[in-house]
């Protein structure tokens, strides 16, 4: 495995999980996306959700296209985004020097949700994803 | 002797006494919609609305059936004797106090119908049975109050979303998207049969109950509704069950007084 080139590699920097309590469209998507993606000191932004297939992937409709109408190219800020599925939850990976500047960013993403997802949601703040390679990434196939 | 009385579920809470009452054959369920009869078979995708039922055996009154006693005690079911073939209907049921739940559906099956054939998995239920009859079995477990549009789902294959979120409209997920939200009539619409083929037309299954609703109808028990833990005798007759299966098991012997 080759070694870190980015500075911030191996550093558990914090993270904050919110996981709305229905699954979002992608209009909501699009504006919770469009608000957060405007605050500073955001590193990145995984989401994850309910899988929409791109096509009927097993019984006699097999092959036909899915159509699903959630499942299309959204805009977040000019940037095109192809979502993939219906979203459910946040991973949001901070880039913040000291507790001050993590409570004021954390303040922020809430008063976005709190704007767009109308059903509720839950935040929390911690360490929810892989930063450093384990035994398992050097394992061999 | 005194007379058999039959026993469906015990319990005093909401969800047993609608067990009771889904279970019991004598008690006629409520008709909360009419989806018409043709919508129905649409739905399932087995024929095209209007046309001839196909068989697989001559009709039963040929009497090309050999000599059999069962046969002659056994009164056969309209589709039987006409020699229909076997289809099905499958049902999703969500975890978020659909009217009623997979098991369950299996005790009603059983319990309501003669000639069919069900299968319980953990978020779906599947009944098989002669076309013809399956047809106003389907109609009637769509119109009648264990059906909500929005937390049972009519699928035949990819049944995934009965643990899922709800989705913003509060429908149960479908990653087939085989129903809509209509926001004009408040609705729920098929746009696709159970198995994801397009229909020719939009098929409305009304509109959703209210969650406090479903609460009421509920046959299922969970931590924010009612608790099975809340009903002593429900709590006692899964235990009793429990003790039996696992002593009968591995120490039989010590079964005494049951």
């Amino acid at each position: 495995m080759s070694s870190p080139t980015v500075d911030y590699a191996n550093v558990p920097l914090p993270e904050v999980r919110v996981m709305t309590t229905r699954l979002l469209s992608a209009e909501t998507t699009e504006k919770v996306l469009c608000i957060i993606d405007k605050i500073e000191n955001i590193r990145q932004i995984n989401m994850c959700g309910e899988n929409l297939p791109r096509m009927i992937n097993s019984g006699p409709a097999k092959g036909n296209a899915n159509n699903h109408t959630e499942r299309r190219v959204i805009n977040v800020n000019g940037h095109e985004v192809e979502l993939h599925c219906l979203v459910g939850s946040f991973y949001i990976e901070l880039a913040v020097d000291d507790k001050d500047q993590l409570e004021a960013t954390v303040e922020k993403i809430k008063a976005a949700f709190d704007e767009t997802v109308a059903d509720g949601y839950t935040i929390d703040i911690g360490r929810y994803s892989k930063y450093r390679p384990s035994l398992h990434d050097y394992r061999s196939a | 002797m005194a007379k058999y009385k039959r026993q469906f579920f015990p319990g005093s809470t909401a969800p047993a006494k609608n067990r009771r009452r889904y279970l019991d054959p004598k008690v006629k369920l409520k008709q909360l919609r009419d989806v018409p009869m043709d919508d129905v078979v649409r739905l399932m995708g087995h024929r095209t609305p209007g046309s001839a039922y196909k068989s697989i055996h001559p009709p039963l009154t040929e009497g090309t059936e050999p000599e059999c006693p069962i046969r002659k005690l056994v009164v056969p079911i309209e589709g039987a004797a006409a020699g229909d073939r076997v289809r099905y209907i499958q049902f999703t049921d969500s975890v978020y106090f659909a009217p009623i739940s997979p098991y369950q559906r299996a005790w009603m099956y059983v319990s309501r119908y003669r000639g069919i054939d069900t299968g319980t998995l953990s978020g779906r239920q599947i009944i098989e049975c002669r076309e013809r009859n399956l047809e106003q079995i389907a109609k009637e477990l769509i119109d009648n109050e264990t059906f909500d549009p929005a937390l049972t789902g009519i699928r035949g294959a990819t049944v995934h979303g009965h643990s899922c979120r709800l989705d913003e409209h509060g429908l149960m997920f479908d990653g087939w998207q085989r129903y809509l939200w209509d926001d004009s009539k408040k609705e729920v619409m098929y746009v696709k049969d159970q198995v994801a083929l397009p229909l020719d037309k939009k098929i409305y299954v009304g509109k959703p109950a209210s969650m406090s609703d479903l609460k009421k109808r509920t046959t299922i028990f969970r931590a924010d509704g009612v608790d099975m833990r809340d009903d002593k005798e429900v709590t006692d007759f899964y235990i009793r069950i429990h003790k039996l299966r696992t002593l009968g098991g591995y120490r039989p012997f010590d079964v005494k007084g049951e």
